[in-house]
């Protein structure tokens, strides 16, 4: 491990920080009968500088400065005094004599010292020839999440993501652009070298730092799983030193962030009214007569609480170093009974022999998460419930949407011969919620040991293991009964057991049902590589050569469903189910999978001028067995110069720091779906086409058809290049780099429909498409300090990347997605469009009357009526169907960007970041859908709707239609303040070197957005783990049930001492 | 010491080395390895599974609209209220692209085609040692295949060959061609109808083969290949006329003597025939026992009577208020007429009938024969072909020698013999009779458009390649 990378760039109380964690790094003083020298150590700014090391070179004898940059330290006159500090450029002092010394420290540029972890190894960033985006432990505290990766939403150009603010939920992630559909799409997280699927099990304040891998030159170490990037996470280690405690905690209060107004009880009468006109039928009574009014989002959304507690020890003597954390963090949702809790337990331990020649080293962290998981429907059935249904009704059952059509009253009650029936057909999302009973429990045992022997002083070995079992106890249970009952409010219990008695051992009328899963994984992997570093006079070479054998998924999973067990949770077992009942019981293993790999790099450079690096892995899948091509090679080299070392440089004065960078390289995607070559039968059933009659008697014989062909699966394949730079201004103050990047997925895998002329019946899967992403990057920073301790910085980063379906097999062209609840698709893949295009028809004003509608020369979709919308006959042929749908661009941004405001006053810190996406659009999919018009309407909707010939030729009526079109989509753009926060450190408070900091977070204080829903982020996130995230072929970008985004005030401490 | 460490993570990394190849090949555990199943799926297997596409639902519904409701012979039928999809435009004639009949029929027709070749395939590679039986196999599949290009060639012209091609049509003469070799090879290897075992009945033969051959030639105007191979499956000495017309479509005759081949069914269960093709012709109403679609068009009982046609009339049409030959008294049905070849004495509305559906019958071989041989002007040996189908149903003898009026009378001929037999649209438009006779049932037949379908839009968005045929 090198020099601590986490040191934060600049900010006075990150100095103090600093100060406090070297007073327990640094030795004690040695015992020698020296002269006394002291002094103040400054920065060019003549601001004291605390927390400088200061060392007689060639001894253990050392000290730190003071807050005020004082120290004082023994030495004789021909000692040398080495000053350094993180960020700065060290300074020799000889002694000679003085007993003060005073010394003034020149910064550094960041660049050329920050170390960066690149996966087997860790380089200085200003050696790097690829883009590695890394972000510190600071910035992923400063936005907590469950996930780190949402912690840095913003921060990183070309690093999308899509956050989620449901309880343990993941966001979505696309590093430099989404390359495929089908295969995995998340990036490879690799934690302390060991690969795993799911980061939800660490604790951030464990994470020391977190770089990601996003170029091919950079990524092509990991080869076969790097193509949609790799997130590589170091976890914090103990430091030698006296023991530090650290105590981390804070708490939150979560609400909705933006709220969409819903029709009222009379506003929604009149909107349902004018639509019962146009279809002629009964009214509703006016809102002075119904007996409700209910607001469903006010009934449904709370506010929820979040906190996390974290206690950390960690320090270091001679041969072992120790952290141990405990971290328990409780997030409520904003739904009833919705919560995620989680303990992690965290033991990194490095055991060093032989002056550290041997290194062991151990990490373990062990989780435990207990999840309540509520159904997001009812987001979606709280916007469409009339208001006019009560939560409940005075008997106490749920309310339902039953309307006397006779009077026109809401409700279930009448006289006789009143005609009784349902204004929807739309649940109550209070049931929904009270009737979901779902609780998943896990456990996560993720460890490691590494061996590290230093053969020479260039050569060293390593050796590791790591492993990751994981248990998943999931328990849904379903009050039959209670559902039934609550269905309609004039059913009783009798009328249950009648039923239930009538039909013994169906199980629509058991009392309830408990279903139990559980599912155990296990995976491992070992690693072993030697690693050569050794400078030739000015030539510099770093290689690493390697191997690895992995295997994943080895596990089972039981599921257990049983009926009619005791109604209270402590009797849920399956043994107390009911006889009467068949209990349904699976169990199968899973396939591992298992992977073998070879992998070399070598960086190269010439005196610190001209650098070359050439990575290569082999890698061998068994995903590929099949069809026995299990080997694949990703190699990738790149190349960088920097300019600023160039002796011609050396008289501009504003530059300190400029390299360009250019790489290419071929990257792979194993996680692949693979065809399950499937022969149809179904014999003894008459009705199907593969069997048939033959013989005099007619006998029925067996058949069987191929139902997908076995058209055998490989990696799929990214290649990318790109070009980059890097710099330092004006005395570094100004930090910036800009990268352009062409990323092709050559060969991405589709769910091929068939087309109707082709011989195949079931979908299957193929590679058939190519998906290019290309874009820049560019991030600059500007930090300075004026007056008397002011420090500011100012970040901004944006990128923008460009989605291009560049070539699709021609007979798969075309295949849809986006499908709506309704049956309505709004998705279509094809060539020359970003992957998954909105493809849909073009709203084009509204029917202003019906003699618009009969005139011959208007193309028309069904049966129109007036106020409903026209659609715009793209190919003139006077029929609107498919051949009229048009592309409308993407749910993915195309561009987006973050800023960032630091400022800091003596002990106070503040900033405000921001994050914003552009070029999106989103499908409003909860104002689409209306099956049978019914539902509610926003208060838009109501105010702005047709009432008429001539009052609005872009909103629809009261009674419209229900195809997908482009009216229900709008721009997806937003530009929400992520995170405001204040700070005060107080500094050796109670004991000297102690640090207490305050602060005040407001996350997502305010949104910026067009668009008219909830959220304008829409991961397609499902609580369900078998459902991958984000496939851009389903719901991504479509609200329907989307969990909205929240709104979060934190309070905050943290001690250390 | 050094060299004890490193010696332990040679050995450590040489352990990891070796056995890489059974590394990789993990034990599978979800789903059972081909080589571990017991389950054996035999090429027969394959060849009866595309046999069995010919049961799908879609003949009993799509398959009437584009041949039978479309013509002069049937109308859509049911209640006015109910226009069963697409049935109305059809019988309208206005039906466009986006029809669902024309997709289901496009696509069934191809993935059958798919089956097919996918049988064909697995029976080559399959190692069955018995080449007789292996080939035979193969000339069944090749049989259905050719089937089913004919009958979209015939619906639509240029066509994409499915394992050339998937996204551009081929000239139609290339498919005929195609056609021509499946149905040559399958001539080859097929048994004979007699040469089957009893429990084969009902599998393709040299005879069917032969005398689909003579229809896809009489297609192409090839009037002497069309006559070569309606003279040898007449000359076959298996085949020949039912006595009486009547016993055609019922049970009794199921794979007789006329029969070149037929879908097969059972009405016991387990039934299995063409999906509810009794039912949806069934009579409606309530004393019916169907949906009442695809009934006989006035046009058509009137060109039996113009014909003087009473046998073929009676057998032909199921007349409300009539009594059945089983003895059904039809009662007061919805409609007046209904299509009797459809009718299942036994099973009469069920889902899955015994209704056995005549694809080709000897009555049409002599009727192509008489076609190609008049056209060849062998104008006595057509007489004697035509005559022999007339003769059966108690109608007088053809004498004419003129070749236009006697070419007329096969047409007329073909008609009333074959009617509501899956056959009537496509011989208008081979015929070019389709304008003149679509004006007479008041619809209207644009020239230069209705020859051919519209290839289904589907089809065109998700292969664009694929052009649309002229006018649609």
């Amino acid at each position: 491990m090198k020099e601590n990378k986490s040191i934060p760039k600049t900010g006075v109380w990150k100095k103090y920080f600093l100060f406090l964690f070297f007073t327990f790094s640094v030795g004690l003083l040695g015992a020698f009968a020296q002269t006394k020298v002291s002094g103040t150590v400054t920065d060019a700014s003549k601001e004291p500088l605390p927390g400088v090391s200061v060392v007689v070179k060639g001894t253990t004898n050392g000290t730190i400065t003071d807050i005020d940059g004082k120290y004082t330290i023994n030495a004789q006159q021909s000692d040398v005094l080495e000053f350094s500090f993180l960020g700065m450029k060290n300074q020799s002092v000889t002694v000679g004599g003085r007993t003060t010394i005073n010394v003034i420290l020149e910064d550094d540029t960041h660049l050329l010292t920050e170390t960066v972890v690149i996966g087997y190894g860790t380089a200085k960033k200003a050696d790097l020839t690829g883009s590695i985006g890394s972000v510190t432990a600071d910035v992923i505290m400063k936005q907590p999440a469950l996930s780190p990766v949402q912690s840095v939403q913003g921060k990183l150009p070309g690093v999308s993501i899509i956050s989620n603010d449901a309880p343990g939920s993941t966001p979505s992630i696309a590093i430099r652009g989404l390359g495929t559909a089908l295969g995995g799409r998340d990036p490879l997280y690799v934690v302390d070298g060991f690969p795993v699927d799911d980061i939800r099990n660490i604790s951030s304040s464990d994470i020391l730092s977190m770089d990601i891998l996003k170029d091919a030159s950079s990524a092509s170490i990991y080869g076969l799983r790097a193509a949609n990037g790799v997130v590589l996470i170091t976890t914090k280690k103990g430091r030698e030193g006296a023991a530090k405690i650290s105590v981390e905690s804070y708490v939150g209060i979560k609400s909705i962030l933006k709220k969409v107004k819903m029709a009222n009880a009379s506003q929604y009468i009149e909107y349902f009214n004018q639509n019962q006109d146009v279809l002629g039928a009964y009214h509703l009574a006016p809102a002075s007569e119904q007996a409700y009014n209910t607001d469903w989002y006010d009934e449904l959304i709370k506010t929820a609480i979040t906190t996390n507690n974290v206690v950390s020890l960690s320090g270091g003597g001679k041969n072992v170093d120790y952290f141990v954390s405990y971290n328990f963090y409780d997030e409520g949702g904003i739904l009833d009974g919705q919560n995620y809790q989680r303990s992690t337990i965290r033991n990194n331990n490095t055991y060093k022999f032989f002056n550290d020649r041997l290194k062991f080293s151990q990490n373990m962290n062990i989780s435990f998460s207990n999840e309540d998981i509520k159904p997001y429907g009812a987001f979606n059935e709280a916007y469409r419930q009339s208001p006019l249904v009560p939560t409940k009704y005075a008997n106490g059952r749920y309310g339902a949407s039953f309307v006397n059509k006779t009077t026109g009253v809401v409700g279930y009650e009448g006289n006789t011969g009143d005609e009784i029936g349902k204004l929807n057909s739309i649940g109550n999302p209070l049931l929904t919620l009270d009737n979901a009973n779902q609780r998943r429990k896990t456990l996560t045992i993720q460890g490691g040991i590494e061996g590290e022997f230093k053969l020479t002083d260039f050569l060293k070995v390593n050796s590791r293991f790591g492993a990751t079992k994981y248990y998943s106890k999931d328990r849904q249970f379903t009050d039959v009964r209670n559902a039934w009952l609550n269905a309609d409010p004039r059913r009783t219990d009798s009328e249950f057991d009648a039923l239930k008695e009538a039909n013994p051992s169906v199980t629509t009328y058991a009392n309830n049902s408990l279903r139990l899963e559980d599912i155990e994984t296990y995976r491992w992997v070992w690693e072993g590589f030697l690693t050569f570093n050794k400078k030739f006079d000015k030539h510099t070479i770093d290689a690493v050569a390697g191997l690895s054998r992995e295997k994943i998924g080895v596990g089972d999973i039981t599921t257990l469903k049983g009926y009619d067990v005791p109604a209270k949770s402590q009797y849920w077992n399956i043994g107390m189910a009911s006889d009467a009942y068949t209990n349904e019981v699976s169990q199968y293993s899973y396939t591992p999978r298992t992977l073998a790999s070879y992998f070399g790099r070598i960086q190269y450079n010439f005196d610190n001028k001209y650098y070359v690096t050439g990575t290569i892995r082999r890698d061998g899948s068994s995903t590929f067995r099949e069809g026995g091509d299990y080997w694949a090679t990703f190699p990738s080299f790149g190349l960088g110069w920097t300019i600023s070392n160039e002796d011609f440089m050396s008289n501009v004065k504003f530059l300190d720091y400029l390299k360009l960078r250019g790489n290419w390289g071929k990257l792979g995607n194993q996680n692949v779906p693979i065809n399950v070559s499937q022969i149809l039968t179904n014999p003894g059933s008459s009705n199907n086409n593969y069997n048939y009659v033959f013989g005099s008697d007619q006998g029925l014989v067996f058949g069987s058809a191929f139902g997908t062909p076995a058209v055998p699966m490989s990696w799929e394949v990214t290649r990318e290049w790109g070009l980059g730079t890097d710099f330092t201004l004006f005395d570094n103050r100004l930090s910036g780099n800009f990268d352009y990047y062409n990323k092709t997925n050559t060969n991405a895998i589709l769910k091929v429909t068939p087309t109707l002329n082709s011989p195949y019946e079931d979908n299957f899967y193929a590679h058939g498409a190519k998906v290019r992403n290309s874009g820049i990057e560019a991030a600059l920073a500007w930090s300075d300090k004026f007056g008397d301790g002011w420090t500011y910085e100012i970040g901004v980063n944006y990128s923008h990347n460009t989605n291009k379906v560049v070539s699709v097999v021609p007979t798969y062209d075309g295949a849809t997605g986006g499908s709506l609840a309704d049956g309505e698709i709004t998705k279509r893949l094809q060539k020359g469009q970003p992957i998954y295009g909105w493809w849909m028809l073009e709203a084009d004003g509204i029917w202003q009357n019906q003699a618009e509608i009969d005139d011959p020369n208007n193309a028309k979709k069904g049966s129109p009526k007036p106020g409903h919308i026209r659609y715009k006959d793209q190919n003139g042929d006077g029929e609107i169907d498919d051949r009229d749908k048009k592309f409308f661009g993407s749910y993915l941004p195309t561009y987006n960007y973050g800023i960032h405001l630091g400022l800091g006053y003596k002990n106070f810190d503040f900033s405000i970041d921001g994050y914003g996406v552009g070029g999106n659009k989103i499908y409003n999919g909860l104002k689409h859908g209306r099956i049978d018009g019914g539902e509610n309407i926003t208060y838009d909707t109501y105010k702005n709707r047709w009432r008429g010939e001539g009052t609005s030729n872009s909103n629809p009526g009261a009674n419209r239609d229900s195809y997908a079109s482009s009216y229900f989509l709008e721009s997806g753009a937003f530009f929400r303040v992520n995170n405001i926060t204040l700070g005060y450190t107080f500094n050796d408070l109670v004991f000297s070197g102690s640090r207490l900091r305050l602060y005040f977070t407001a996350q997502n204080p305010f949104i910026i957005t067009g668009y008219s829903g909830f959220s304008p982020e829409i991961s397609g996130y499902s609580t369900d783990p078998t459902i991958s995230n984000g496939d851009p072929s389903g719901t991504a970008g479509i609200e329907l049930a989307a969990y909205p985004s929240t709104r979060n005030f934190i309070f905050g401490v943290n001690l250390s001492f | 010491m050094k060299k004890i460490y490193i010696g332990i993570l040679s050995i450590l990394s040489l352990a990891f080395l070796s056995g890489c190849s059974d590394f990789l090949n993990p034990d599978s555990r979800e789903k059972v390895d081909a080589g571990d199943s017991d389950e054996v799926y035999t090429p027969e297997m394959f060849i009866n599974g595309t046999y069995g596409m010919f049961t799908d639902w879609d003949y009993a519904f799509s398959y009437l609209a584009i041949t039978d409701m479309v013509s002069d012979n049937s109308d859509k039928g049911s209640s006015p209220g109910d226009p069963g999809g697409d049935k109305q435009l059809f019988d309208d004639l206005t039906y466009t692209s986006t029809a669902g009949s024309l997709e289901s029929m496009w696509k069934r027709w191809y993935k059958t085609i798919g089956r097919a070749t996918q049988a064909i395939e697995y029976t080559e590679s399959y190692g069955l040692t018995d080449a007789a039986y292996k080939n035979r196999l193969i000339g069944e599949a090749k049989f259905l295949r050719a089937l089913c290009y004919f009958y979209l060639v015939r619906g639509w012209g240029d066509i994409p060959i499915q394992d050339k091609d998937l996204s551009t049509r081929a000239p139609k003469e290339e498919v005929y061609a195609y056609i021509e070799q499946d149905l040559l090879d399958a001539i080859d290897v097929l048994p004979a109808k007699n040469e089957y075992a009893s429990k084969d009945l009902g599998r393709a033969t040299k005879g069917a083969a032969q005398g689909l051959l003579s229809k896809v030639y009489l297609y192409q105007s090839k009037w002497q290949q069309a006559y070569d191979y309606a003279t040898t499956v007449a000359n076959s000495g298996i085949y020949g006329l039912e006595a009486d017309y009547g016993t055609v479509w019922r049970a009794s005759t199921e794979n007789g003597i006329e029969s070149l081949f037929e879908i097969q069914a059972r009405g016991e269960s387990i039934a299995h025939g063409v999906q509810q093709y009794s039912q949806t012709q069934g009579a409606r109403g309530e004393t019916g026992w169907g949906w009442g679609f695809n009934t006989p068009s006035q046009n058509l009982l009137d060109a039996f009577n113009a014909a003087g046609d009473v046998v073929r009339r009676d057998a032909t049409i199921i007349f409300r208020n009539s009594t059945l030959w089983d003895g059904r008294v039809v009662g007061a049905t919805e409609n007046p007429m209904y299509n009797y070849k459809a009718y299942s004495s036994a099973n009469a509305g069920s889902d899955d009938t015994d209704k056995n559906i005549r694809m080709l019958r000897m009555a049409e071989v002599y009727l192509i024969q008489a076609e190609a041989a008049n056209e060849l002007g062998k104008t006595s040996e057509a007489l004697t072909a035509l005559n022999k189908v007339r003769t059966r149903v108690k109608l007088a003898n053809v004498t004419t020698t003129n070749k236009d009026d006697l070419r007329k009378a096969i047409w007329n001929e073909r008609r009333l013999e074959l009617a509501m037999e899956h056959d009537r649209w496509a011989d208008l438009i081979r015929t070019g009779q389709a304008a003149e006779a679509m004006a007479k049932a008041g619809k209207t037949f644009v020239v230069g458009k209705h020859e051919l379908f519209p290839i289904p839009n589907k089809q065109i968005l998700e292969v664009p390649t694929i052009t649309q045929n002229p006018g649609w």
